[in-house]
């Protein structure tokens, strides 16, 4: 696997507290990684560490596989969107995103039409020269997401980039990220575990300044061996639907939701297969609304991260 | 090549917004208002000593100030009341016979660079580093460049500042004086704006060095403004304390670490001295924003 960045045993002390605690993780390169932890989990010291805004106590990085940050390696090739970083208000849009196109080291005529099209894109060609400070918090977070995607770096840390945008300006956001998947290495950390679930294909579950797991999505969410049936009305006798897993399969109904899922061992049966056998019984005998192949990532990480936080807080998270 | 470019880029990208800040333009403004403040009060003044020193001397008394200054030089008692109130009998050789114009000019300019400098400089790195917008530039240039292009950018500024306040100081020079006040001297206060340029470097590289070790702007003003008092009693102090023997012999290296003790140097008229004067002042500049930079490399941002 060839990795966009590389971090092992990545230790970040504020004072006495321990920010990252020898975290470790290997994000492949043109993958879209999801960053998935609680508040103070790390994962905002994580990406501020990468960058070099933060020095670190131990442990190594490797950006793009030159070693940590260095401005004359990594200028143009990385890019960050900052939490709680605002920009300088004085300036206009185009102005300030051609000031830092150029010192990516594009060229006055490539910074400006990189700087023109990427406002665009977030929807601010109109306001392209008003000041920064006349604009709304949510117009600068898009010159803020915006200006990640100057020129072509290859890889882009995105800290809750759809934070405070409004749902037009999300959708849009999240189509424009979609569209750079398998172009550009991109990591994104988010509390909203559906737009990590929408736009990444691995994720990294982090709590306490480790990583708890991490993985491509559909190994963690078990798309290949779980499959969620949402029922109308519950079924009768579940033993006629246990000979259809094959060997090694097993069945979970939840009366609560009205949700049947079949685990499956993955090399015995496919999830196509699965559903060829399950499909026409279920219709027939108890209705079926969706079908949804997986876990869902919150039931994941809420599993997964239960007993970091349960060893570290001493409290019950599972109710 | 790629780091000067930066640094280049970030100088310019200083102008733009010092033009665009409300309050860098504000700072020019006072600045320009108190330098011909201060022309126009020292010219009233200069004329009021000139009557009364006419009178004392027994020299034809006239209502144009400046117009028996040619005179006043001249006249022994005079040269022994100046060679006292500049302490130093090379620059009292170098400015004897000068237009008053220009040593006020150059009184004022001297004297109220560093303050200037501590109003306009100071908060510029703070101000950045405490709203997150370094974060931008951060991982596009390296820290060194952004700060050398921000103290390069303030340096280039006051060179702006000096040669605004200049003009203005002869234009009122010139409405007050008229004839007394001809174009050439212009020439030559132009030359003392450079020196005062020169010697604000230092208090630059100071304000700017203090900076690197606060996020908060306002508190890096009140360090700046502090730090000019602390200098200016430290140099006190070295001038009355200072001695041959003993701790007192130390006082005169303690003083050679401020721009104050290379001020006289800019104040003469032979190149070696300029040129000395210079060399030791944009070193010190540039060794105070260096033990700032120390810090601020391995800090977090």
């Amino acid at each position: 696997m060839v990795t966009a960045l590389e971090v092992l045993n990545l230790v970040k002390c504020y004072g006495k507290r321990r920010a990252l605690d020898g975290l470790t993780l290997r994000i492949p390169r043109y993958s879209v990684t999801g960053l998935v932890g609680s508040n103070g989990a790390g994962k905002t010291t994580l990406m501020m560490t990468v960058a070099g805004f933060l020095k670190p106590t131990a442990g190594t990085i490797n950006l793009l596989g030159n070693g940590p940050f260095d401005a004359d390696v990594h200028g143009g090739r990385f890019a960050i969107l900052p939490q709680d970083s605002e920009l300088p208000l004085t300036s206009s849009p185009l102005e300030l995103l051609i000031h830092y196109g150029r010192l990516q080291g594009l060229s006055l005529e490539a910074a400006t039409k990189s700087a023109s099209n990427i406002l665009e894109t977030v929807n601010l060609s109109d306001r392209a020269k008003s000041s920064i400070r006349s604009l709304s918090h949510g117009m600068r977070k898009r010159i803020m997401a915006a200006q990640c995607f100057l020129g072509t770096p290859e890889l882009i840390l995105l800290d809750e980039p759809l934070n405070g945008l409004d749902p037009r300006e999300a959708a849009r956001m999240r189509d424009f990220i979609a569209q750079r998947k398998r172009e550009q290495t991109i990591v994104i950390s988010s509390h909203n575990l559906n737009d990590i679930e929408q736009l990444c294909d691995h994720v990294a579950f982090i709590e306490q300044g480790k990583t708890v797991r991490f993985g491509p999505i559909a190994t963690i969410t078990r798309k290949a061996s779980v499959m969620v049936y949402q029922l109308s009305t519950p079924p009768v006798d579940l033993t006629l639907f246990k000979p259809l897993l094959g060997e090694g399969g097993s069945l979970n109904f939840n009366p609560q939701t009205n949700t049947l899922t079949c685990h499956t061992v993955e090399e015995t049966l496919s999830p196509e297969e699965l559903n060829r056998r399950m499909v026409p019984l279920l219709l027939s005998t108890c209705g079926l609304l969706t079908i949804s192949q997986g876990n869902s990532l919150e039931d994941e990480y809420l599993k997964q991260t239960v007993e970091v936080l349960h060893a570290t807080r001493g409290c019950d998270f599972t109710s | 090549m790629t780091p000067l470019i930066h640094i280049w880029r970030m100088m310019c990208y200083e102008w733009f917004d010092a033009l665009r800040s409300r309050r860098a333009l504000v700072a020019l403004l006072l600045y320009m208002v108190t330098s011909v403040g201060t022309m126009y009060g020292s010219i009233s003044l200069l004329q009021k000593i000139e009557k009364e020193l006419a009178s004392v001397l027994q020299l034809p008394a006239s209502d144009n100030p400046g117009a028996i200054t040619t005179t006043l030089w001249k006249s022994k008692p005079f040269q022994r009341i100046m060679r006292q109130v500049s302490k130093n009998k090379e620059v009292y050789d170098d400015i004897q016979g000068k237009s008053p114009i220009e040593l006020i000019y150059a009184w004022l300019s001297f004297f109220y660079m560093p303050l200037l400098v501590a109003l306009i400089a100071s908060n510029r790195i703070p101000e950045e580093m405490g709203s997150g917008a370094v974060r931008y530039i951060a991982f596009r240039t390296s820290r060194a460049t952004w700060v050398l292009g921000k103290f390069l950018g303030q340096v280039s500024l006051l060179a702006l500042a000096v040669i605004l306040s200049g003009l203005c100081a002869y234009l009122v020079a010139r409405l007050r004086l008229g004839r007394y006040a001809p174009l050439e001297i212009v020439w030559n206060m132009s030359f003392w704006a450079l020196r005062a340029w020169i010697y604000s470097i230092p208090f630059v590289g100071l304000v700017m060095g203090l900076s690197l070790f606060t996020k908060s702007a306002s508190k890096a003003t009140i360090f700046a403004i502090l730090s000019l008092v602390v200098l200016s009693v430290i140099t006190g102090l070295t001038t009355l304390f200072g001695g041959d023997t003993g701790w007192r012999a130390l006082l005169p290296y303690l003083a050679a670490c401020f721009p104050s003790d290379y001020e006289m140097l800019l104040w003469r008229n032979n190149v070696q001295s300029l040129t000395t004067g210079s060399i030791f002042l944009l070193t010190l500049g540039f060794t105070y924003l260096g033990i700032g930079y120390t810090f601020f490399q391995k800090r977090d941002l």
